[in-house]
């Protein structure tokens, strides 16, 4: 890929800020309305607290974002840099040539098939959330008065993400990065006078702040590195970085390793972000934040920014002059994707909330992503596709171009796909406590007692998948959208997932037969991973919507709470959908910028169907493609049918569409049900039921070596630090009182002083003249 | 770029050109004959028979109202700035028409001159004084409000009429000394703009601060103007005229002598008053304590940029390095005085209680940071081949910075003072209880002032925290021009820079210090209780909301959106360096 494909002459309309400004401006309005009229009718019931403002706004940067990639859907090149904020201009030193050099940093935009991909989706789930968010939040009661705060927090958390999106510099990314980041923590902290969610928020924010400590030396030493090169410019802007003739530089002075551990830096930053082995220990507990839409914006959006700047690093080892150098860091990449993907579907099976389930499919489905990202940044580093004249450089560009662009497909198949699936867990939490809160009036009403809804705070768990059950029948819609959901992220042949988790999986294998076996392991676990989906997210599915109601409360559930099905209702086709993105050959349009869309369905589809069920060329490929059908839709479901399968109750019945499911898990536990209890109280269940005991290791690694640190640090601070600080300032006070003095309040004494300053000037210039 | 025009005084295209002027002239005439209208009658002498001539006498409904005068001086000061605006876009597309005004019938004796730069400080003053005008509308009603109903009784219209007299005489004697291109001109205006200034903090006669502060303010002033006036003639004496470019001429091919030394060193005592220097600043704290604190504000804007022109025409321009000299001859003379200064105010400011005597001092110790930057220009001969340019460039960005420094400091400067303005409806300012708990009373008007003091400790992204980075950069940036034997460098970290780094070094420090005392406003203001009696919300006043509206668009503005004011004053200051 040639260097100057990443600046070509093609310019931003204005609008485009829009999609980042319009959000930003409204976090202030929101907040600030809602300090106002907070409490009061109209505030409540027409503006539904600050909800209906920023569901416009949200609106116009769809709309904004659907201008901007209808513009650049045709294109097959980048857009340039177009700079619209010059931000800072200053001067630094450079010891080099010993002069001042000129420097700005500019904000300007950046836009290439990625860029368009993620911003489609940020927006588009973004609007969908805030739809939801007015249906969820503003009907509990225990939100009252303070959802301006949420919808303040959520604008200004999506102007973020558009704007980690769109911007054209790592910098810029950074910064609004560090934007969610801090959004992040309000978010999930929402209910802070509860004490596991500001523990949560503290959580997630420190683990992340891990990661993001490495992203920051690795975007130093980025800066470092191309700093010769940037003529004035903003060093870690994407025009100078991906430019060839840079890297090419780089490679000529031999410093290619120092990138790759600058590169390898920013991976650990991702690895935070996106909750991957090591630093995932936040995203369970992030479920505290409002259900379920912080949820939602840790697994749809917000994660996505770490897959984001790896995908970003693309051009990077996709360069000519790089040619085979960063082969170790793709595999770590793959590595940690494979070792968290298997991870995270482990401790899933044992997880009974419903949102903790979702909370590690995501983990899960994020490692696959990495993983395919290893794997394609593997081959594009690794292969020979640069040079036109090279036997096999069609077949290579292919290669990397899908395996490519298989990871992203999975990013937004995953994104529509969990999006729904935590909205309508969202909905089914939601209901179950409103059912809880009938059944308990009910059973209480001749106690009228003032204690509001305080009462319903019992033990009872309304996300507890113990409790649920039967669903089926009772929430329709619902349980469409999680069905469709589960089948995408299982990878039901033709639905969404389907398409990419065979893609990232073929490809893992294939660099791990063809180029490198050391991506054997990776390989190895992310096949195994998606049996182990099929059963997590079948036993879950199963677990909410068939069988009789476990608990009274289920047998209460009605689907009633305005707003909350229309997203659901959107995304269902998102999902089911994937067939019609594949024939449109999408992987290629992601995988590459010289390619288009194919509009010729009908000719997409056979190919795809022909390619990935007949598979001519490779013959393993095909071997593996039905391993991970086998695998994911055979034993994976059939072990949970067996398990937590079983009709509904009498005189229920679901949707025509769904009673097929139920009648089958029905007769396959009947017929193949085992007792698990021996299973269950393994120590291996136990152990992942403590989530493998990472918390566990990482507070008594904290108390051991942390916190004797911090004790330090505080009497450091306590007695040098402050002492100093004091010092100064009671120094200074005495100072100040002194000099004061001298204003003696009379005007004799002020021209007496202007004498003596007239002498002062006479001495000095006698001095010098 | 742009082209120059000569005109003679008072000729045809004259007063087109200077259309702010003459509108600010007209607006004085109103205001001294609107207000005088009513039913006085002339009696014809001998006779009894009188004559209606529609002057003195009982006022008429209309020209009577004590709120007429504020009117009238709004609308002039708004016209004026309006003109002023539209030059300063010129200046922006880089159109600007420059005039010369010379002499009648001799053309090499200039007066005036319209450059970029004297119009962008002509806006600068003009700015500042709408301001004042605008806020003390409100002022001169509501502060009795409280006490006396009716408002004819303590405040007359004659009484609003002398106030805004004494304001537009200030704006014509300011407008002069940013055109003036002869000395003895500019000390015409500037004692013009000065002794109104010196009323006008006298005027607020309700305060027995005010006439003592007035009193100390004249005495101090007039003698530093008289040791600059002689400073002043000595130099007249030395060269034969005050007219700027002579005088250059003139300092270039300077001999061994004494006189013009004297001379300058006797000036800058009189315009170190004005931009109240150390130690020339004494009188300041008092008479803006005393002033009410729309006029202290006046004092600490716009007066002190005056006495910066003044500095400018005499440092920058007459006596700046040409020829074979390295430095200018007042360069490590300056370079002590700017320390001082802004040590000195921030250290007095650090336990004032009274928030306008902190205002006064940390005004101190913004002259001190003007001073540095001041400094630094004079460090480098710009005329000599062997800089290459950079020395230009540097020079022009510290001299830029220092344009753009005085230009927003009149945004978040006068709004802090307007909004103690406000407090002072409910009594006098004496101490930070006035201030404390006014999150509770009016919150927004407590969020604004902490903007105002944010971003007088320069805090980002506010105009206040880009200025003070441009003024530090620019010093730097003067300090490392390649000094290779100019044997005035001292090493730091193993870079050669020249020693006035230090005062860029200086003026962090300094700020570090200035952050206390001005978050400490906020303490008060967001966490103490309310004191007694004033714990009910500040009244509300439209015009002096709409300047503090003005003040804190200003403020935060041109912090994330400077460019086109730098760009305006990179055009002054290069239009002053040429």
């Amino acid at each position: 890929m040639a260097g100057d494909s990443y600046a070509s002459g093609l310019v931003v309309p204005d609008y485009a800020l829009l999609i980042i400004l319009l959000p930003m401006l409204a976090f202030p309005v929101i907040l600030l309305l809602g300090r106002l009229f907070n409490g009061q009718d109209w505030w409540k019931g027409t503006m539904k607290e600050g909800g209906l403002l920023a569901l416009p706004v949200m609106a116009a940067s769809l709309v904004c974002s659907l201008m901007l990639i209808a513009k650049f859907i045709g294109q097959t090149t980048v857009s340039d840099t177009s700079t619209v904020l010059n931000w800072v201009n200053f001067g630094w030193h450079d010891a080099a040539t010993g002069s001042i050099q000129a420097m700005s940093l500019d904000f300007g935009f950046y836009v290439d098939h990625t860029t368009i991909m993620l911003l489609f989706v940020a927006s588009f789930l973004c609007l969908l959330i805030n739809i939801f968010s007015i249906g969820y939040m503003n009907t509990d009661p225990i939100n009252d008065n303070r959802n301006h705060r949420f919808y303040a927090e959520f604008v200004l958390f999506c102007s973020g993400m558009l704007g980690m999106v769109l911007s054209d510099s790592f910098l810029w990314l950074f910064i609004f990065w560090e934007l969610m980041g801090l959004c992040s923590y309000l978010l999930i902290g929402f209910y802070y006078e509860r004490p596991s969610a500001a523990y949560a928020a503290k959580k997630a924010f420190l683990t992340t702040r891990v990661g993001d400590v490495f992203l920051v030396i690795g975007l130093a030493m980025l800066w470092n590195l191309f700093q010769p090169y940037a003529a004035g410019q903003d060093a870690l802007s994407y025009a100078v970085v991906f430019d060839g003739g840079h890297l090419q530089s780089i490679a000529d002075a031999g410093k290619s390793g120092a990138l790759q551990l600058a590169m390898g830096f920013m991976f650990i930053g991702a690895v935070g972000k996106s909750a991957q082995f090591p630093l995932h220990v936040w995203l369970p507990d992030a479920m505290e934040g409002p259900t379920p839409v912080s949820a939602l914006i840790h697994a749809a959006t917000m994660v996505n920014a770490g897959l984001y700047l790896v995908a970003r690093m693309f051009p990077i080892f996709a360069a000519e002059a790089m040619h085979g150098a960063f082969t170790d860091l793709a595999f770590i990449i793959a590595l940690v994707g494979g070792i968290t993907a298997c991870m995270a579907a482990l401790i899933a099976f044992v997880q009974m909330d419903l949102k903790k389930v979702l909370a590690y499919s995501t983990m899960s489905q994020l490692a696959y992503i990495f993983t395919g990202l290893g794997a394609a940044l593997f081959l594009a580093n690794a292969l020979d596709w640069h040079d036109p004249s090279y036997a096999g450089y069609d077949k290579n560009k292919t290669i990397v171009i899908v395996a490519f662009g298989a990871a992203l497909f999975h990013l937004f198949n995953h994104a529509m796909a969990k999006g729904m699936l935590f909205m309508a867990s969202g909905s089914v939490i939601h209901e179950m406590h409103h059912a809880h809160h009938d059944v308990h009036h009910h059973d209480h009403h001749d106690e009228e007692d003032d204690h509001g809804h305080d009462d319903h705070h019992d033990d009872f768990d309304a996300q507890s998948m113990a409790n649920m059950g039967g669903l089926a029948s009772r929430l329709p819609i619902t349980a469409t959208a999680m069905l469709v959901g589960s089948a995408s992220i299982i990878g039901l042949p033709l639905i969404g997932g389907f398409w990419s988790k065979e893609g990232i999986i073929a490809n893992t294998w294939r660099v791990a037969v063809d180029h490198d076996p050391r991506f054997l392991l990776p390989a190895f676990l992310v096949l195994i991973t998606a049996g182990m989906t099929g059963f997590y997210m079948s036993r879950m599915w199963f677990m909410t919507f068939a069988g009789k109601p476990k608990s009274e409360v289920a047998a209460h559930v009605h689907e009633h709470t305005p707003w909350v099905p229309i997203p659901l209702l959107v995304l269902i086709p998102m999902s089911l959908g994937g067939i019609v993105f594949a024939s449109m050959k999408v992987t290629k349009y992601l995988g590459y910028n010289g390619k288009q869309l194919d509009m010729n369905l009908i000719d997409g589809f056979l190919y795809e169907m022909d390619h990935v069920f007949v598979n001519p060329g490779a013959g393993y490929l095909l071997v593996l493609t039905y391993i991970a059908i086998l695998l994911s839709l055979v034993v994976g479901p059939t072990v949970a049918m067996a398990l937590h399968g079983g009709a509904l109750d009498e005189g229920q019945k679901a949707k025509p569409w769904i009673q097929p499911f139920i009648n089958l898990s029905e007769r396959v536990n009947a017929r193949r049900h085992f007792d698990n209890s021996g299973l269950a109280d393994s120590t291996l269940a136990t152990a992942l039921e403590e989530r493998l005991y990472f918390d566990a290791w990482y507070d008594a690694a904290c108390e051991k070596l942390v916190a004797g640190f911090s004790v330090l640090a505080a009497t450091f601070d306590r007695s040098v630090v402050d002492g100093t600080i004091k010092g100064i300032e009671s120094g200074s006070q005495s100072t100040s009182s002194s000099v004061r003095r001298l204003t003696t309040g009379s005007a004799r004494d002020y021209i007496m002083m202007a004498a003596l300053g007239t002498l002062l000037i006479a001495v000095i210039l006698w001095g010098v003249a | 770029m742009s082209s120059l025009l000569r005109v003679e005084p008072f000729s045809a295209g004259f007063f087109g050109y200077f259309a702010a002027e003459t509108v600010l002239a007209l607006g004085l005439v109103l205001m001294i004959v609107v207000p005088n209208l009513g039913r006085g009658t002339f009696r014809v002498p001998g006779t009894q028979v009188r004559v209606p001539w529609f002057f003195g006498g009982e006022r008429y409904a209309l020209t009577g109202r004590p709120d007429l005068p504020g009117y009238i001086s709004v609308l002039t000061l708004l016209t004026a700035l309006v003109l002023l605006i539209n030059d300063l876009l010129n200046t922006w597309d880089h159109t600007t028409q420059e005039v010369l005004v010379h002499a009648v019938g001799d053309d090499s004796v200039r007066i005036l001159a319209a450059t970029p730069f004297s119009r962008l400080m002509e806006a600068l003053f003009i700015g500042a004084l709408f301001l004042v005008a605008l806020a003390s509308n409100d002022r001169y009603r509501s502060t009795p409000a409280r006490e006396v109903r009716s408002l004819s009784a303590l405040y007359n219209n004659r009484r609003q009429a002398d106030l805004h007299i004494l304001l537009l005489t200030c704006a014509l004697g300011m407008t002069t000394v940013a055109l003036a291109e002869n000395l003895f001109v500019l000390f015409v205006g500037l004692e013009l703009a000065g002794f109104s200034s010196y009323i006008l903090v006298a005027f607020n006669k309700e305060s027995k601060f005010g006439s003592e502060g007035g009193m100390k303010y004249f005495m101090v002033g007039s003698a530093s103007s008289g040791v600059g006036l002689y400073g002043l003639s000595l130099l007249y004496l030395w060269a034969g005229t005050l007219q700027v470019d002579a005088l250059a001429l003139a300092w270039s091919n300077i001999g061994q002598e004494i006189l013009p030394y004297v001379a300058l060193g006797l000036m800058l005592v009189g315009f170190g008053f004005k931009v109240s220097a150390a130690p020339f600043h004494f009188a300041a704290p008092d008479a803006y304590a005393g002033a009410s604190s729309p006029f202290a504000g006046l004092l600490a804007t716009a007066s002190k940029a005056m006495g910066m022109v003044g500095l400018f025409r005499i440092l920058l321009v007459i006596t700046l390095p040409e020829g074979t000299e390295g430095s200018a001859v007042w360069l490590v003379l300056l370079g002590v005085l700017a320390a001082i200064t802004m040590t000195w105010g921030n250290l007095a400011a650090l336990g004032s209680k009274n928030p306008k005597r902190m205002l006064a001092y940390s005004s101190v110790a913004h002259a001190g940071y003007m001073m540095a930057a001041l400094t630094a220009v004079g460090v480098w001969n710009l005329g000599e081949a062997s800089l290459d340019g950079a020395a230009e460039a540097a020079s022009e960005a510290v001299l830029t910075a220092l344009l753009f420094h005085l230009v927003v400091l009149v945004a978040f400067k006068m709004g802090a003072f307007l909004v103690i303005g406000l407090l002072e409806q409910e009594g006098e300012v004496k101490d930070d209880r006035t201030l404390s708990g006014l999150s509770k009373r009016s919150p927004l008007l407590a969020v604004v002032m902490f903007v105002f003091m944010l971003s007088l400790a320069g805090v980002p992204p506010l105009s206040g925290f880009l200025s003070k980075l441009l003024v530090i950069m620019g010093i730097v940036k003067v300090a490392a021009v390649d000094v290779a034997g100019s044997g005035a460098s001292v090493s730091v970290f193993g870079l050669d820079l020249h020693w006035v780094w230090s005062l860029a070094l200086l003026m962090v420090l300094n700020s570090a210090i200035s952050v206390y005392y001005y978050l400490r406003i906020g303490v008060v203001m967001f966490f103490d209780a309310p004191a007694v009696g004033r714990d009910r919300p500040v009244p509300r006043t439209v015009f002096t909301a709409i300047a503090i509206a003005i003040c804190l668009t200003g403020t935060v503005g041109f912090g994330v959106w400077g460019d086109p004011l730098i760009e305006v004053c990179r055009d002054a200051a290069e239009a002053l360096l040429r």
